[in-house]
């Protein structure tokens, strides 16, 4: 169909926001325009030809579209585009900057779980799962994108206060001659060297080592 | 934040390189080369296949060839109005100039077999980078070298 | 254009734990406010861009007699170095750094640390000298040198736990800076060695 007159303003800020590779393309309203905007949106594999539409994001009033179906493989770069429509007016395409998926996500910190006995605690780590289509599907961890990945522990003792770091590859962590009926509040962050990328600290996980038997 | 040389495992060659520089000077100026590259529509180094369809085997030929065709060809035509860019290219270069030294060394000691497929695709990037006019494909070329340094 | 100011002279290098300045000495002039300007020149500019010259913009007309060249010289290969000097228009020939600089020459010293026993555990806490560096940190039971434990630590954002300890031993710990970039060593720092009683750490 025959472009409109072009003149409303751009939409702004078109980015995409990435969380384990779980990629939507967010932008802001253009300038001054009230509600009734609708958009549509295009995207591109770089370095191929083409503009491809995403039919579920054809006049949609939000400001927002998940587009990580279409950029699910990470050893390709991507561009998206805005257009916005308002009492027949139109934008002009609005592009994102090249996105990598693989260097422009960002991480969810690993999934803590922790257990004690009288002496110790035991640490297990989760790295988070890369997006995937449906739950069904095949589910690959971040652990698999990124080989290098490794794990920065805290451990803090609440009655001492004091806080002790751990770095680990693998994703165990037994740490032994604790003191019991003590509280240990247990995070964990992801950290990868290359691409350089690392996750927060995950929130931290509490747990009180047993009493201790022998001493009756 | 640890920076952090690697063991690159490139077919038989086993290489520590340190990429971290080369990343760190990329990172900084990513955004304002990719802006200046208009054309959406060819990848000098993914066209026509990416470089994650390599065999094994090929890999530090290729690798060796890129690091060449980004020292002999890219940088030079790369010179930008802003001293920042310009210093930031510098230290791509010379780091590109030291991690080529010890692919290099790969080769002498015949851990670098160039099979048919990796002079194809060296041909294959060379045609795209003569495709275009100099100073484009230059720029094009730098802003991909996430691509490289991903795909290694 | 006139050149009447002499080049600036004893031109060095000050490097230490990857950080660099260049550094001259000062040219004095009665009543006159001099200033300089300092450019570098990578192996890569000698040999394949026609030996150019590449500024520093912060050290571009300024009047301190030290630049922090090291955001500039982060390759290991061998650099050269040039200053000149200027009052108003006039300038002076360029000073140049005799012979070349590369990163790998950088001294690294020992780095900083403090070792606690905290209850049955040794832990350590170093000084975060940068991303370039980590740290080789060895520990041992006390009259059991022969069997020394080696830790490689990245991360330095606080105190890091090194290993259990066995109840009332004395454990022995010392350190060194590794820069994967250059791979070289700093020597080891002073040994410390830590006894546990309780949760006081007791100094040895």
């Amino acid at each position: 169909s025959g472009e409109l007159y072009c003149s409303l303003p751009n939409p702004r800020n078109v980015r995409f926001e990435s969380v384990n590779m779980k990629n939507v393309l967010r932008w802001s309203a253009p300038e001054g325009t009230g509600d009734g905007v609708l958009y549509k949106v295009k995207y591109s594999v770089y370095g191929v030809g083409k503009w491809i539409r995403k039919p579920e994001c054809r006049n949609i009033n939000r400001t927002w579209c998940d587009l990580s179906s279409e950029t699910s493989d990470y050893e390709e770069q991507y561009y998206a585009s805005v257009k916005a429509f308002l009492n027949g007016m139109c934008s002009n395409w609005t592009e994102t900057t090249r996105f990598n998926p693989l260097t422009d996500t960002k991480i969810d910190p690993p999934m803590v779980s922790v257990s004690s006995t009288e002496k110790s605690i035991s640490i297990l780590l989760t790295a988070p799962e890369k997006w995937k289509r449906s739950p069904e599907g095949k589910s690959i961890s971040l652990l698999q994108v990124y080989p290098g990945l490794q794990y920065n522990v805290s451990v803090l003792n609440k009655k001492t206060k004091k806080r002790w770091f751990f770095s680990i590859s693998n994703n165990t962590l037994v740490v032994p001659w604790l003191e019991p009926e003590t509280a240990y509040c247990v995070s964990a962050q992801i950290h990868v060297t290359t691409p350089l990328l690392h996750s927060g600290f995950s929130n931290e996980q509490c747990i009180a080592t047993l009493k201790d038997q022998t001493t009756k | 934040l640890t920076a952090g040389n690697k063991i690159f495992h490139l077919g038989p060659c086993r290489v520590s390189l340190s990429i971290t520089e080369i990343r760190a000077g990329f990172n900084a100026i990513k955004a304002s080369i990719q802006a200046r590259d208009p054309i959406k529509t060819l990848s000098i180094l993914s066209h026509p296949y990416s470089l994650h369809k390599v065999k094994a085997s090929d890999r530090c030929c290729i690798a060796l060839h890129l690091f060449d065709f980004y020292v002999d060809k890219v940088f030079k035509h790369c010179k930008a109005e802003d001293s920042y860019l310009n210093r930031k290219i510098s230290s791509i270069a010379n780091s590109f100039l030291s991690a080529r030294r010890k692919l290099e060394q790969c080769h002498q000691q015949n851990q670098c077999p160039c099979g048919q497929e990796s002079d194809e695709k060296l041909e294959q990037v060379l045609v795209n980078y003569e495709g275009l006019n100099v100073t484009s494909a230059a720029i094009k070329s730098l802003g991909e070298l996430d691509i490289l340094l991903d795909w290694m | 254009e006139d050149v009447l100011l002499p080049a600036p002279q004893n031109i060095s290098i000050l490097s230490t734990n990857m950080k660099h300045f260049l550094t001259w000495s000062p040219l004095t002039v009665q009543k006159e406010t001099v200033r300089y300007s300092v450019e570098f020149q990578g192996e890569y500019e000698r040999e394949y861009a026609n030996e150019s010259w590449i500024p520093i913009c912060e050290c571009s007309l300024v009047t301190s007699t030290v630049c922090n060249i090291t955001e500039d010289i982060s390759a290991t290969v061998a650099y050269k170095l040039r200053v000149r000097a200027y009052i108003g228009v006039r300038r002076s020939e360029w000073g140049t750094l005799k012979g070349f600089f590369s990163p790998i020459t950088t001294s690294l010293t020992p780095p900083l640390m403090k070792v606690i026993a905290d209850g049955y555990h040794l832990l350590v806490k170093l000084e975060d000298m940068g991303p370039a560096f980590q740290f080789c940190v060895v520990y041992w039971k006390k009259g059991q040198e022969s069997r020394m434990q080696q830790k490689v630590v990245k991360e330095v954002s606080s105190v890091v736990h090194l290993d259990t300890m066995e109840a009332g031993a004395a454990y022995c710990v010392k350190a060194q800076t590794y820069v994967e970039a250059i791979n070289r060593s700093s020597s080891f720092s002073q040994t410390q060695c830590v006894r546990t009683q309780g949760d006081r750490s007791m100094w040895l």
